[in-house]
């Protein structure tokens, strides 16, 4: 693949550098803007798939509130994002539910863990 | 039922939440805490969402997980609270008058007390927009609420007014719950929140800022039904012949926090015109010696980080100040703000302890500044200095001598 430039704005701190950045399409060849070379781990896995933490809620079942957020244990492939959304909505809990419970283990086989975020009593 | 506290604390946000543990940790024997919903934690309960505590607790929490984290601590302490009580009077010598169903009407006396009511949004009145009106508008903390812990989807094809932090948080939400977000819209030429919420919430859901930009007019009987966007020019105004229209059913404000401060003017503290909170002082007390401020209800910080410190030292001081009685502040200064600084916090200086300044600049400076303090003539320096991105600065008390003479802040290019 011919080389390509991007732009990115670096979120590892809350500089939020903006680097312009030459690729191949996977491989940084050159990169302008950052302050620090931690910008270049954060632009290489942006080059090769973004991974983010996903947060939302789900339904849960005699409890005082109608949904429980919940997180996935570490960052999963941003494209994910809307298949992980609708798996999830097929899913209801039952109260009580602990805080860092085991809501789907190894959702869409990315290694993470989908875990409730808060403890909700039975009611 | 009439009662007797060393400490009483008025809200259980994460500023609250600190405030009770560090006035129980700091020698208060009687903390009583007072939250008029039915569950402790604030506002955090609803901001499910990552990036809280990452310089507190060096840990990447979400809004629950934070408090919790917090309630759990609390709880080892053994303060009392209420919930589901309002306070609905406070006086200069320190009575709290509140309700609750479990308790009936309240009258508290306390040694000394810490205010950590929060804010409030900014809604469609506090800026005018002119057209009807329909259902679909709301603050962006609403629709928060509805979709966080209600469970409700407020509207299916969005326009956000205003980049505050809580208005791009919704525009990744709304767009993860299938919701069509059609853009940001933001009056100023710069960004409200912070980068990194721009970059994870609207970049990466290709939702587009559109800046300089503000609504101007709203359209529909029943629903809203559209909205009309206007470029606006350097003094804000509208510019003639740039009129958009765009078709939506759900218009979200993102426009601004104000301190709530309504029982702080019932007990006569003296509010600040800039922050719209009490003046303050490092030690977090207010102008009414014994009465304390912290979080949200001071100034309103960008981060949770922020609101907590504050919680634990005006805890600390006003434990102190309920078993000695004394008041914190004989002398103090005033903090002024100098060069390109927009918002000053604390606005006063009492000698008591280090002054942790946290300071906005006016306009943003994309180089490297020196924030300078003068007296004692501190210059610290800063990479940058944006309007949208608290600075916090701390001039040890060792090095502030004690004097008449006002500090002057200021941020200057380097």
């Amino acid at each position: 693949m011919a080389a390509e430039k991007k732009h990115f704005v670096c979120v590892v701190c809350p500089i939020g550098c903006e680097i312009d950045v030459v690729h191949d399409g996977s491989k940084i060849i050159s990169m302008e803007g950052n302050k620090c070379e931690k910008s270049e781990e954060f632009v290489s896995q942006e080059l090769i798939e973004p991974m983010r933490i996903l947060t939302t809620t789900v339904r849960i079942q005699e409890s005082r509130w109608p949904v429980i957020p919940v997180r996935t244990d570490k960052a999963v492939p941003k494209r994910l994002f809307p298949r992980i959304m609708k798996q999830l909505r097929r899913i209801k809990l039952q109260a009580p539910v602990n805080m860092l419970d085991l809501v789907v283990s190894d959702i869409l086989h990315t290694g993470a863990n989908v875990i409730a975020t808060r403890t909700m009593p039975r009611e | 039922m009439i009662m007797q506290v060393d400490v009483a604390v008025i809200g259980s946000g994460p500023a609250g939440l600190a405030a009770a543990i560090h006035a129980h940790e700091s020698g208060a024997r009687k903390v009583l805490l007072l939250e008029r919903e039915e569950e402790l934690g604030g506002i955090l309960k609803q901001c499910i969402h990552n990036g809280f505590g990452l310089e507190q607790f060096k840990q990447d929490y979400t809004g629950p997980e934070y408090a919790e984290r917090l309630i759990k601590e609390l709880e080892k302490t053994g303060v009392q609270c209420f919930l589901n009580t309002l306070v609905t009077g406070l006086s200069s010598d320190k009575v709290i008058e509140a309700l609750s169903p479990e308790h009936g009407a309240l009258e508290i006396t306390a040694k000394s007390i810490v205010l950590a009511m929060g804010c409030r949004e900014r809604t469609r009145p506090s800026i005018g927009i002119p057209g009807t009106r329909p259902a679909g508008i709301f603050t962006a903390g609403v629709a928060q609420r509805f979709v966080n812990i209600d469970g409700y989807l407020p509207g299916k094809k969005v326009v956000i007014l205003g980049s505050g932090d809580i208005g791009l948080i919704m525009a990744r939400r709304l767009t993860l719950e299938g919701a069509r977000v059609i853009g940001v819209y933001e009056i100023m030429s710069y960004p409200g929140g912070l980068k990194r919420n721009i970059v994870q919430c609207l970049n990466d859901f290709d939702i587009p800022l559109h800046l300089s930009h503000t609504v101007t007019e709203i359209r529909g009987k029943e629903r809203v039904e559209g909205v009309v966007i206007s470029k606006v020019d350097s003094n804000l105004h509208p510019v003639e012949g740039s009129e958009k229209s765009i078709e939506c059913d759900t218009l979200l404000l993102s426009v601004g926090l104000i301190p709530e401060n309504e029982l702080s003017k019932k007990a006569g503290i003296e509010l600040s015109v800039a922050t719209n909170g009490p003046v303050t002082t490092e030690i977090m007390e207010t102008s009414v010696p014994g009465i304390f401020t912290c979080g949200n209800v001071s100034t309103v910080f960008d981060i949770v980080d922020y609101v907590a410190h504050t919680g634990a030292v005006a805890g600390t001081f006003a434990a102190r100040y309920a078993s000695a009685k004394v008041s914190g502040s004989k002398q103090s200064v005033d903090v002024v703000a100098g060069e390109n600084v927009r918002l000053l916090f604390p606005q006063r200086y009492g000698f008591q302890d280090d002054l942790v300044l946290f300071v906005r600049a006016a306009e943003p400076v994309e180089k490297p500044v020196t924030i300078e303090v003068t007296p004692p003539g501190s210059r610290i320096s800063r990479p940058y200095a944006r309007p949208n991105e608290m600075l916090r600065v701390k001039i040890p008390r060792g090095k502030l001598a004690e004097g008449k003479q006002p500090i002057k802040v200021s941020i200057r290019e380097k």
